[in-house]
């Protein structure tokens, strides 16, 4: 796994089973791209999770978009990407958040998981978004 | 004489449907390698894309629950490395009957969690649809670690992915120590 961690860009390879990750702190865009059942959910996902948090903290008025697109993720997996939206929708209540939520057109279970997760966003803007 | 026990083996399972088994330690190397080779499988077998990530899914989840059991002994435990390799040995088994799916999975478990985990299955068993989703939202949400003696989301994540339900039992092997089998079905 390659971990080009710099001070404001964190980008990591994806795996067999471990998705892209890119989070760009300095222009506020993230995504988590591909499939995610890690051997060690913690470990992978808990560092990236603490310095997000940190970060909005202190955005005020700030665009911040975080985009899924993921293929197949477990349960322990789940609830990192709970954490995620609780994370973005607080930092929503004084900076514009939106999440895309993207699935494969023919994948309900998929979209089925991201409305699960959407329905609890009170002030971020979730956007649902089939790719054929 | 080998051959011929290997032989009967072979049409045991296959008269049970079973196209994947597995006997031994699990671990996340065994638990990727199957992983990946079911993911074939099933490409091969051009199986629905849907059912084809519920049956991954149930497959994930029920190793990772054989593979957690382990790690989350007690320490205190008079002899650790004995019993962590004796909870962590597991038994899988895929296959298709009676055109449903099916995933199973058997480990040991102590007799003191038997009825802790009866009563979480069975309330995960007979809850609906809208049920399983506030109480995955609930787990999720929850600091409780993975693993824990808690009702596992990984169970709740089986119940959902199960579109044909699941059936769970318990077999007392010793005294100290009861066979826990789940098998869900899509």
């Amino acid at each position: 796994m390659k971990d080009s961690s710099r001070m404001d860009i964190v980008k990591i390879d994806a795996t067999d089973r471990s998705p892209e990750i890119e989070f760009d702190f300095l222009n506020n865009i993230y995504s988590l791209s591909g499939e995610s059942y890690p051997e060690n959910t913690a470990s992978l996902y808990v560092p990236l999770i603490e310095k997000l948090a940190g970060h909005l903290e202190l955005q005020q008025e700030t665009r911040i978009e975080f985009t899924f697109e993921l293929i197949y993720f477990n349960s322990s997996s789940a609830r990192v990407i709970l954490k995620l939206f609780d994370l973005l929708d607080k930092a929503a209540e004084n900076n514009e958040v939106i999440i895309n939520w993207c699935f494969e057109e023919d994948d309900d279970a998929m979209e089925e998981l991201g409305e699960e997760f959407g329905e609890d966003l009170v002030n971020a803007v979730f956007n649902l978004k089939p790719k054929s | 004489m080998i051959a011929q026990e290997m032989w009967d083996f072979r049409v045991k399972l296959a008269g049970e449907g079973i196209i994947f088994c597995y006997s031994g330690f699990m671990t996340e190397e065994v638990l990727f390698g199957i992983g990946n080779t079911l993911k074939k499988k099933l490409a091969m077998e051009q199986a629905d894309k849907r059912i084809a990530r519920g049956v991954f899914s149930l497959f994930v989840e029920q190793v990772q629950n054989v593979i957690r059991y382990s790690t989350e002994l007690p320490h205190d435990d008079p002899d650790p490395d004995y019993l962590k390799n004796e909870l962590r040995y597991g038994l899988l088994s895929i296959g298709k009957k009676d055109n449903r799916y099916f995933v199973a999975c058997a480990n040991k478990v102590p007799n003191q969690d038997v009825t802790r985990m009866r009563s979480n299955l069975a309330k995960i068993q007979g809850m609906d649809k809208a049920g399983l989703k506030s109480l995955y939202k609930e787990l999720l949400r929850s600091e409780v670690p993975e693993g824990s003696k808690g009702a596992g989301v990984g169970f709740v994540e089986i119940a959902r992915r199960a579109t044909r339900g699941f059936d769970f039992d318990f077999y007392k092997t010793d005294a100290d120590h009861s066979y826990f089998a789940i098998k869900a079905y899509i």
